[in-house]
C-alpha cells in the first residue's frame, strides 16, 4: 500500500521459485543491535531465552561481517581484524547454509539488519530481502506512529511480512 | 586468477594446523590467519546453537560478497565437554575460493583423504599439532593444480 500514486509497492515482490513453507523465522535489528523485530514461523528448537538469542544472533553476524572484511581476497587494504567499519564497507555476506538452516542477511546503508532463516534448499533470497526492506519502508518507517530506534508494533507489517514469506520457495 | 584462494586446516579446539595461500591480494600474516581460524571455530560452533532445528552441524557454505567460503568436517571427532554444547568437534577443513566455484565438496573430501594418508598415518607427526609433512605438501599441490586445470578444460 502506498500513500501517494499507484497502490503497488515498487518493485514488485519477486516471484517465488517454488510454492512452500519454508521461512523458519526472520530478525531485524537497527545498528545498534537492538531487536527492532522477531518473527518465528517453524521453530521446534529453541534453547536459549529471547534476548539471548538475540544477542546472540547480532553477535555471529557481527564477527562473520569482521571476518568475511578480513578474509577478503580480491583487496590489498583491509585493516585489522575487528576494525570498526560503517554499513556497506569492507566485504560483506550474504548468505550462510549448514545442513539444517539457511540465512540471509542484508544490511541497508542506514545499518538496519534483516535476517531471514530458510530451509537450507531455498534458494538466492536477496531479492526476497529487499522486498522486505521495502516493506519496511512502506509499512514502518511511514507510519506516524512509530518511533525510530523501538521494537516494531505494526499489524499490518507482521501480517504482510508473514502473507509474503509464506509464499516463499 | 587463482579459483582457490586458501586452504586452512583447524583442530578440535580451534588451533591453525596448516594454512596455505594460493594468490590472494594482500598477505596475511601469521597472526591474522591464527585469529581467523579461531574465529571461523567459534562463529562455526554458535551456528549451531541457533539452529532451529536440532541436529545441526555447522556452517557448510558461506557466500561472501567476493568470495565463497567451504567447509568440511572429518567424519571424526571428541564430543564436547560443555552441555551446553551437545555436539561433536571435529577438524575443519575449508577454502576459500571465487564465487560460484564447484565441485569444491569433492576437492575437500580429496585433501581430508590426503590428510588421512599423509599426515594422520605418518609415525612423527603428533595430533592436534601443527602439520608438517612434505608429502602432503606434494601432494595437496598436486591436488590444486589438477583441480585448476579440470577447470581451465571446462
Amino acid at each position: 500500500m502506498q500513500f501517494f500514486g499507484g497502490s503497488e509497492i515498487s518493485p514488485s515482490p519477486p516471484m517465488p521459485t517454488a510454492s512452500g513453507n519454508n521461512g523458519h523465522m526472520m530478525y531485524i535489528f537497527n545498528r545498534n543491535g537492538i531487536c527492532l523485530l522477531y518473527r518465528e514461523w517453524n521453530r521446534p528448537l529453541k534453547t536459549l531465552s529471547s534476548q539471548q538469542d538475540y544477542k546472540l544472533m547480532f553477535g555471529l553476524l557481527f564477527s562473520l561481517k569482521s571476518l568475511t572484511a578480513k578474509m577478503d581476497p580480491t583487496s590489498v587494504e583491509k585493516g585489522n581484524l575487528g576494525v570498526p567499519q560503517l554499513p556497506g564497507q569492507g566485504c560483506s555476506f550474504h548468505s550462510f547454509r549448514t545442513n539444517t538452516y539457511k540465512l540471509s542477511f542484508m544490511e541497508s546503508p542506514s545499518g538496519i539488519k534483516i535476517i531471514l532463516v530458510t530451509h537450507p534448499r531455498t534458494g538466492d533470497q536477496r531479492e526476497s530481502l529487499k522486498y522486505i526492506y521495502n516493506l519496511y519502508v512502506e509499512y514502518v518507517v511511514k507510519n506516524p506512529l512509530y518511533s525510530p530506534g523501538n521494537p516494531i508494533q505494526c499489524e499490518l507489517f507482521n501480517t504482510t511480512v508473514d502473507q509474503y514469506v509464506r509464499g516463499l520457495g | 586468477m587463482a579459483a582457490i584462494y586458501s586452504l586452512y586446516i583447524i583442530n578440535k579446539s580451534g588451533g591453525l594446523i596448516f594454512y596455505k595461500d594460493y594468490g590472494s591480494a594482500g598477505r596475511m600474516d601469521t597472526n591474522d590467519s591464527l585469529r581467523l581460524a579461531s574465529l571461523w571455530h567459534s562463529m562455526h560452533a554458535i551456528s549451531q546453537q541457533l539452529s532451529p532445528v536440532s541436529g545441526c552441524a555447522g556452517i557448510e557454505l558461506l557466500q561472501a560478497d567476493t568470495f565463497d567460503l567451504h567447509c568440511f568436517q572429518s567424519l571424526t571427532g571428541n564430543s564436547s565437554p560443555l552441555s551446553t554444547m551437545p555436539w561433536i568437534i571435529r577438524t575443519k577443513f575449508f577454502v576459500v575460493c571465487e564465487p560460484g566455484t564447484v565441485h569444491m565438496e569433492a576437492l575437500l573430501k580429496h585433501i581430508y583423504e590426503l590428510y588421512t594418508d599423509y599426515v594422520l598415518k605418518n609415525p612423527f607427526y603428533e595430533m592436534e599439532m601443527p602439520i608438517r609433512c612434505e608429502l602432503f605438501d606434494i601432494n595437496l599441490a598436486q591436488a590444486v593444480q589438477k583441480d585448476r586445470v579440470a577447470l581451465l578444460a571446462r
